[in-house]
Formats: C-alpha cells, structure tokens, sequence
C-alpha cells in the first residue's frame, strides 16, 4: 500500500515535471491608420535560442502566443511595405499571460496604392518561378539572361558600422530620408534591391536594368578588363565580373560619393569594394552572395545572401524619373 | 467575411512566412506624408497623369458651403500599378470617387491615396483588377 502511494506520488511528480507551468503573451496588432490587423504573422523565439513559436492575427486583429516557457522572448511582426515591428526581452512568467499591443508604423515606403500591402501580396502572387536546368550561353557558362523579382535576403549578415556611418544614417533619417538622391531622380542605394531588376548577358559584358531607378542600368565588363588606374568616380562603381566555375564574381570599386550604400541610410567612403558572387543554380533562381568591405565605414566586411526568383512574363518598364517629379515641392525635413 | 477578404487573409498569413521583400518607394513617406493625419474626400477626378515617378490624379471636392477645392492625390508607379493590371484609363476624368489617403504635411491640398472606391463600390488601384473583377 505505502509502495502504491510512493510509486503514484512519483509518478505526479513526474508529470507535473514534464509539464512544468507554461505562459503566454497576448494582445493586438493595428495598422498604422488604426484598423484591426487580420492574418499577420506574430513570431517569438526565447531570447538566445533556437525555441520559436509564431500565431496569426484574427478577427479583431487578436493573437495569443500560447505554451511559452517562462522567460525572456523576442518578438516579430512584418508586414509588407510597412515598417517590422520588433520588441525584445519581453518577459513570460509561469500560468500568466504578458500583454503586448503592436502598432504597425509606416516604413520608408510610400505605403500609397501600387506601392502598399495590398500591392506587394498581389506581387507576391504573380511569382512561380520556373523548374529546369541552368541555362547556358553558347561557352557554356551559366546565362544570367531574364528578369528577376526583388530577392529575398535569406542571411541578413551583421554589418558592424563604424559611429560616423551611424551617425549620419541616424540624421538621414531623422530628416525623412529628405536628401536620398533616390527622391531626387539619382540613382538609389548601392545595395539596395530593387522590385525587378532584368539582367541582358553577352560573352564580354552583362547589362543590369531597372524601372524605378535612374537611369535605370549599369554595366558590368566581362572581357578581362583592369580597373582603371586613376579612379573614375561613378554612381553605379566601376564593376568587373570573372567566372570561378559556374560562378560569376563581380568586383565593383570607384563610386560616387553622394551616392548612398542601403536602404537604411549609411554612407560609404571612397575605399568602397564590394564583391557579388551570383549562380544560377535552376533555371527560375539567381542566388547573389554580397560582400561589402569599406574600412571607412565599417569595422569589418559585411557579408549578406538574397535570392531573386525569375519572372518570365515581367517586362521592365522605361521610368523617365524626371518627367514628373513633383514631390521634391512637398517634401520636409526634420 | 467575403472570398476576397478571406483571400487577403490567407495571402497575408502565406507573406508572413516566406518574409516577402516589401516593393520599394521612390521617396520616403514620411518626407510628404503624415501618418496622424489621415483625410477622406469625395468628389470628380477632374485629371489623371500616368507619369513617373509617381502616377497622380486629381479631383475636384466640394465644401459644405459650395465652394470647390481642386485635390491632388499621388499613387504608386505606373510599372507597379500596371503589374497589377491597372491602366491610365482605370480612373478618367468625370468619374465620381471616394479616396482615404493621408494629408501632405506641408499644408498643400495633397494626399497620398490609400484608397479610392467609385461611386458603384469598386475599389480602384487596390490589389489586383483581376480580383476586383471577379467580386
């Protein structure tokens, strides 16, 4: 009898232990114009680990991130055309529930009609990329030859800035991103991916077009040319392309000061090199590794991944930048 | 909640998995715009310009009193709005509209359009003219 009541009381302890006391976090998530958010993914992960868990938005815009462990969690949530929200170390304690409301903001995007959620998962609808073999040139070398959507960054890298480039990104962008040459019809950023981007190869040189950009290409010398020995500043770099196998490595120096490096502002310095390795591993994926090195910006070279499906029924479109840019009127600083 | 609605629903859940790269801008919105300060205004477009940067309409908005206001309203990109299947003559002018945008923080009589529904309830320049179609 006295064994029974042991072996049951061990038993109970047991599973009481491997059902130890779980939380939970719980709350909404708006819209930047305060509308209920229906169907966004809300991503956790314990801080420091590889633990994940993720709920979806519904009626109400209410999620619950159920069975946590008790601790510290990191948490997500990115929309499309608007700006990610993340909130780190929010804490989980054991059979309570943390409160947590996201409002989404507005990004650097326009976040008008054509450049909006709305539009970028109807963009996102039109991507079937197609199955095949790696198309070839008549050398055999993989052909680069289509147009792309934008890539998704698959390894975001970690970009170690230097305080000055922190600096001026922080004032850039407390001015609105005013001043980006991109608003005033120049170039964008360096690194910056862009919707669609097409791709026109030969056996000596390889063509990068765009459509919301100007003007809108650049080209990439593949006939074992030198950089040249003085520096010829340009917006775009000087960019060189030899092929390691079936890899194309691009090795792209000399840009133009005023030119900006990201999306998130920072600048560059005239020691700028970046080194862009693309494969065609499949007919329907351009897999780009990006290395940027700049000792007068960052502390170390900042290596990142994306990967761009292929579009085949996309065209590029001209996109004369000028013809009527009336926003520059409007637009004001800090 | 209507198929489309559920459609929307589905598509956002299916972007937050696959972290979709958003479409970008060709200037900030926060250099024009005012996120605090949203605006709906209804009236006839009186023009359309398909032009780049940005394609823009404009619609002429009555007050209470009578007296009539010429608006300007700024969309995305002619190659982004035609990917959707929209064209220069999906808005025309003598068309009666409802548009929901933000105000331009200048003061001008400029808005951002986040929404624009005709007169019979269809929603122009929104998602795809496809799904519009099929509602």
């Amino acid at each position: 009898m006295r064994t029974t009541f042991f072996l049951a009381a061990l038993c109970a302890t047991a599973v009481a232990f491997a059902q130890a006391p779980k939380g939970s976090i719980a709350g909404a998530v708006t819209n930047p114009n305060g509308s209920q958010a229906v169907g966004v993914t809300v991503n956790a992960r314990l801080t420091g680990s590889t633990t994940t868990a993720r709920a979806t938005t519904a009626a109400g815009g209410k999620f619950t991130l159920a069975d946590l462990a008790p601790g510290s969690w990191d948490i997500a949530a990115n929309v499309p055309a608007l700006k990610g929200f993340e909130q780190k170390n929010v804490m989980v304690e054991a059979g309570k529930t943390t409160a947590l409301n996201i409002r989404l903001e507005e990004g650097t995007q326009m976040s008008t009609l054509g450049e909006d959620t709305l539009a970028a998962m109807a963009h996102a609808k039109r991507h079937n990329a197609p199955t095949g073999p790696t198309p070839r040139t008549v050398d055999g070398k993989p052909d680069f030859s289509g147009v792309w959507w934008q890539p998704v960054v698959t390894d975001p890298g970690k970009p170690e800035w230097l305080p000055k480039a922190i600096e001026i990104a922080r004032q850039r962008t407390e001015n609105n991103r005013k001043d980006s040459p991109q608003a005033h019809c120049l170039p964008s950023a360096i690194v910056r991916a862009r919707p669609l981007h097409q791709f026109v190869q030969s056996k000596d040189f390889l063509v990068e077009m765009f459509d919301d950009d100007s003007p809108g290409f650049h080209q990439i010398y593949l006939d074992g040319r030198q950089h040249p020995k003085e520096a010829d500043y340009l917006w775009y770099g000087d960019s060189l392309g030899h092929w390691e196998g079936d890899t194309l490595v691009i090795d792209r120096v000399n840009f133009e000061e005023a030119v900006w490096l990201d999306q998130d502002s920072h600048p560059h310095s005239e020691m700028l090199h970046i080194i862009e390795r693309y494969r065609r591993p499949d007919m329907g994926h351009l897999e780009q590794e990006i290395t940027v090195e700049d000792p007068g910006v960052l502390a170390k070279p900042w290596t990142f991944k994306r990967v761009a499906e292929l579009g085949p029924s996309e065209t590029i479109r001209e996109f004369m930048c000028t013809e009527n840019n009336r926003d520059l009127d409007h637009m004001v600083g800090k | 909640m209507s198929i489309r609605k559920h459609f929307f629903a589905l598509a956002a859940v299916a972007l937050g998995l696959c972290v979709v790269a958003p479409v970008s801008a060709h200037h900030s919105f926060a250099a024009e715009y005012d996120s605090k300060k949203p605006v709906t205004l209804t009236g006839k477009v009186t023009k359309m310009e398909w032009t780049n940067p940005h394609a823009r309409f404009y619609v002429d908005v009555k007050d209470p009193n009578g007296a009539v206001t010429n608006w300007e309203l700024e969309l995305g990109s002619p190659n982004g709005l035609m990917r959707l299947g929209w064209t220069r003559s999906s808005l025309k002018a003598g068309d009666s509209v409802t548009v929901e945008g933000y105000l331009a923080k200048d003061g001008a009589k400029l808005a951002n359009a986040k929404s624009v529904v005709m007169a019979d309830g269809k929603k122009v320049f929104a998602g795809s003219s496809s799904e519009e179609g099929s509602k």
